[in-house]
């Protein structure tokens, strides 16, 4: 009787507990708490978390209950991270979500989207250059595509390991879009350049809207192929989406299906966390390098936008170029709200989703490119 | 390996520049495929309006090609050229030459190697390029106004 006791209290988490779950369970703390009391991407971040304090209850080994442990029920949802199921079923909903008559108005700002991902390039140099292998720093380069299911996609082919920390640290990144976009965003810009006020965008006929998914996914993907899984599913079911007849199909990418996926995706990530693996060095270099990934797209975004200027006629307002980090539509919203504090009739929004979009479209291509580049 | 070495040793400055110039292209690519939809939908749209033009265009240059040729028909073709309309009526458009001038033998119309050379020389049998001849209409149509004028 004794003896059973004994062994069922050195069972218990209490006794099995180390530093290192003590330490993850805070972080998921923190995460709910940023979530719920500070309302940065709840959707996101309440998952994660929760995903973490799961991930992180210390349990026997072997007994069918740790992510890891074949068979078990948070292993069965880590499969679709695993096996990248569940960024393409995301980019559906995104897909099937988006608008793209912002983009469709004025194609010209799409560039901006692409000198965002400049922060993917330089980031994976950087993580070259502090000693991480290039399939490793290529996970931790598309940090700064702001864009958590490209930055999951990847790095669980590239660098399966790493997918705690590099999905902890994307999602955290872009939760703090509006902390670390503005002061970099102000930065390299002047009042004047802020106060600039963009003309209307032309109206989007239904037909454009129609047939830009399909052109747009026949383009990217003939040119970077490894993009398919993802580019795929968000033109499709933007296609979904614009087609109106296929509107059930529409509503359920866009609520149910991206609902649920997000639940999966977050648990799983969250779960995957456990202190031993995520409390390295490495994690710590990865959360340093994503940060500046972030800033990096950030600047590089609104330095393109200035020297768009140079050429144009008709000048665009250079803060919209930070909107080129993915980040859907937060970097788009931080843009408004940085353009209003500086002329408060000034609407920058619907000019902000042009490269906000072409962000994610860049971001994709740029996870194809590395995959088809460090995949083999 | 740190720094500057083990990015060249891992070949990372030839993988970001052509990472960063492929995600340029492909989005410069799209940004100029989208840039275009409106026009050719556009175009798309006014399609009738255009092929109504083109088609306007042709009729006027095929009647001035047969208000050319028509002051120098002279009565005996324009004879020959009635006749031998009924003929092709009755052995269909397009049809071989041979068959036609066999016919009109038949028919008992009189030289009818000259008389269908005179209306090859006047355009009203032209050929429609696959080795058999067709009706010219459009200079039929105007021989016949020119003959309503002379009236």
């Amino acid at each position: 009787m004794v003896n059973l006791l004994i062994e069922f209290l050195s069972n218990t988490g209490f006794a099995l507990a180390g530093y290192q779950n003590i330490v993850m369970i805070l972080v998921g703390i923190v995460l709910i708490y940023l979530g719920i009391a500070k309302g940065y991407e709840p959707l996101l971040l309440i998952p994660i978390g929760f995903g973490i304090l799961m991930g992180n209850i210390p349990v026997i080994r072997d007994f069918g209950l740790g992510i890891y442990e074949k068979g078990s029920f948070l292993n069965y949802m880590y499969y679709g991270v695993m096996h990248d199921i569940y960024p393409p079923l995301i980019f559906l909903g995104v897909g099937a979500l988006t608008d793209f008559s912002a983009l469709l108005a004025r194609p010209s700002l799409m560039l901006l989207g692409a000198a965002a991902q400049v922060g993917i390039f330089a980031t994976f140099l950087g993580a070259l250059a502090l000693g991480f292998a290039p399939n490793e720093a290529a996970s931790i380069g598309i940090i700064g595509g702001a864009d958590g299911p490209t930055a999951i996609f990847l790095t669980a082919v590239l660098a399966p390991r790493l997918i705690g920390p590099v999905a902890i640290a994307a999602y955290s990144y872009m939760a703090l879009v509006p902390v670390i976009q503005p002061p970099i965003m102000r930065l390299l810009t002047s009042r004047k350049e802020r106060l600039i006020k963009m003309e209307e965008p032309r109206e989007v006929s239904k037909k454009e809207k129609l047939i830009f998914p399909i052109v747009g996914f026949l383009l990217c993907c003939f040119i970077a192929p490894g993009a398919l899984p993802l580019l795929g599913m968000l033109f499709f079911g933007n296609l979904l989406k614009e087609s109106v007849v296929a509107e059930r199909l529409a509503r359920a990418a866009r609520s149910s299906i991206i609902d649920t996926v997000t639940i999966l995706l977050g648990v799983a990530v969250g779960a995957s966390t456990q202190g031993d693996i995520f409390l390295t060095s490495k994690s710590i270099g990865i959360f340093i390098l994503g940060a500046s990934a972030f800033a990096v797209a950030t600047a590089a975004g609104v330095i393109f936008a200035k020297f768009m200027n140079l050429f144009l006629r008709q000048k665009i307002n250079p803060l919209i170029g930070a909107a080129g980090v993915s980040a859907v539509p937060n970097s788009a919203r931080v843009v408004q709200i940085v353009g209003q504090a500086e002329d408060p009739t000034n609407f920058l929004l619907m000019h902000a989703m042009a490269p906000n979009i072409s962000g994610v479209i860049g971001s994709a291509i740029a996870a194809g490119i590395l995959w088809s580049f460090l995949g083999g | 390996m740190y720094g500057l070495d083990a990015i060249s040793a891992h070949n990372g400055w030839q993988l970001a520049a052509l990472g960063i110039s492929i995600v340029f292209t492909c989005l410069i690519l799209l940004s100029l495929a989208i840039s275009q939809i409106h026009k050719a939908l556009d175009f798309w749209d006014r399609r009738y309006i255009y092929y109504q033009r083109i088609k306007k265009l042709v009729q006027r240059k095929h009647r001035s090609e047969a208000t050319v040729s028509d002051p120098v028909l002279p009565k005996n073709v324009k004879e020959s050229a009635c006749q031998c309309k009924l003929l092709i009526e009755r052995i269909g458009e397009p049809f071989p030459l041979p068959r036609l001038i066999d016919f009109s033998k038949k028919c008992g119309l009189l030289n009818s190697h000259s008389s269908v050379n005179d209306l090859l020389q006047a355009k009203l049998i032209i050929p429609d390029g696959k080795g058999y001849f067709l009706w010219n209409h459009e200079v039929e149509k105007n021989i016949k106004v020119s003959m309503k004028m002379n009236s």
